[in-house]
């Protein structure tokens, strides 16, 4: 049962608001020419995994031994890295709205606990603590709850390069396919983790295009 | 795993957008539905209700701006928000609408008297409806320019939605559009469910708009 929810939780198709999001992409595109692939493992290595994933782990460690304090100190420092308020507020939008229907859905003490948290005020909810919560409750190992994260990262990526016609359907696939060796060096990285002060993000640019896009004229994607 | 049988009670999950009057209204591009709000917000505020406003433009925040302009010394710009879909309008109030409710909820947290909620969504085609968890009551919006034949295409935007509004009645004439034709169609493939003519632009059928929502209202919260 732990498998089924996992795919239920990774998948798409699970309402969180992901198919706005284009994880910065668009602002690239809107710059010139970009190379998705080459982007994508950038962002999975220095982003993606030593943040949100990283987030997602030690959330999950911290849940499975009651320590509730952790949990919000990971959130809240997974807030703290996120350099632009478009970045921050996808992250706790996308984040709120899981934790209502995964709560709803699912029902875990875990996942009514962060609902009370957050509804207090104590914490922002960030997208990858509230899987890591989720998971924890729902039994999913750290492992495989940190990969199929990445990958669900990874696939709405591509996702957002169909939309953005810098990738056909077939070169997507290829393309998460190919982040498969990218997707394991993250989610082994956010693995070795051991303290909320692990969390970091080394992104310059991506920070600078996101800065970028906040103020774009014409957009498809809300990031 | 823990396992468990039952959801958790609804009270543990609400929130004040769950307590909102939510209206969705949907329709194609450029059918009038800018111009639809535009014109009820003043009606509601006149009523005594507090709006908020949110458009989901498709690709600027064309709409959000439009409204703050046009709407400029009647509804505060900040209760205007633009949400962007991603490229999908009917994902966006349908399928999943989290976006959409994460907007309402932060216009809430920030406007705490607001007790109507608008939802525009992206201009899209006949197929469009809403998530009732996103709007307790949907306007589907035509317009004659589309053609008279528009309201026999069917489609669950034009029979399902809670009240059909064919809009710009005005230029029928010049768009060679049959207003008969057209509200006898609607009736027939609507099964009796309300239709509306509206003129936007001049306030035409506005009134009746208005009168409805707050029929509605009053159906989908007793107290208020």
């Amino acid at each position: 049962m732990s498998l089924l929810a996992q795919l239920q939780l990774a998948d798409s198709a699970f309402p969180g608001g992901l198919y706005t999001l284009s994880h910065g992409l668009e602002s690239y595109a809107q710059a010139g020419p970009v190379d998705v692939a080459a982007l994508l493992e950038d962002v999975l290595l220095h982003a993606a995994g030593p943040g949100d994933a990283t987030a997602l782990v030690l959330a999950h460690r911290a849940v499975r031994r009651d320590d509730w304090d952790t949990v919000v100190a990971v959130d809240q420092r997974l807030h703290a890295i996120k350099l632009n308020r478009e970045l921050r507020a996808a992250a706790t939008r996308t984040g709120n709205q899981v934790l209502r229907t995964a709560a709803t859905v699912f029902a875990t003490p875990e996942l009514l606990r962060l609902v009370e948290l957050t509804g207090a005020g104590a914490t922002p909810g960030n997208h990858a603590v509230v899987l890591g919560t989720a998971y924890a409750g729902l039994g999913v190992a750290e492992d495989g709850a940190v990969t199929g994260d990445l990958y669900a990262f990874a696939a709405s990526w591509v996702s957002a390069a169909v939309r953005l016609r810098r990738l056909d359907f077939r070169q997507a696939q290829a393309t998460l396919y190919g982040a498969g060796p990218a997707i394991e060096r993250a989610a082994a990285a956010a693995l070795a983790a051991r303290d909320p002060l692990d969390l970091y993000a080394a992104t310059p640019i991506a920070d600078t295009m996101s800065c970028a896009h906040e103020r774009a004229t014409a957009r498809l994607f809300t990031t | 795993m823990h396992q468990h049988a039952h959801p958790a009670p609804a009270t543990h999950l609400t929130t004040a957008l769950d307590r909102v009057f939510k209206v969705g209204v949907g329709g194609p591009v450029g059918s009038g539905k800018t111009a639809l709000i535009e014109a009820l917000v003043p009606i509601l505020l006149r009523r005594g209700h507090s709006v908020g406003v949110i458009t989901n433009d498709i690709y600027t925040q064309e709409d959000a701006d439009h409204v703050r302009r046009t709407l400029d010394g009647v509804l505060d710009p900040a209760r205007i928000m633009g949400v962007e879909t991603g490229s999908c309008p009917h994902t966006a109030v349908r399928d999943d609408p989290s976006m959409n409710l994460a907007a309402g909820a932060e216009l809430l947290e920030r406007f705490g008297d607001i007790d109507t909620l608008l939802y525009e969504s992206g201009g899209d085609n006949l197929t469009l409806t809403f998530s009732p968890l996103l709007a307790d009551v949907y306007v589907f919006v035509l317009d004659t320019g589309e053609g008279d034949k528009m309201p026999r295409k069917r489609g669950p935007g034009i029979t399902d939605s809670d009240l059909l509004v064919i809009n710009k009645i005005d230029i029928a004439p010049y768009v060679r559009a049959d207003l008969d034709v057209m509200a006898r169609d609607a009736d027939r493939v609507r099964e009796g469910r309300p239709v509306i003519l509206t003129d936007a632009l001049r306030g035409t059928g506005l009134p009746e708009v208005a009168d409805f929502i707050t029929s509605r209202r009053r159906a989908c919260s007793p107290s208020a």
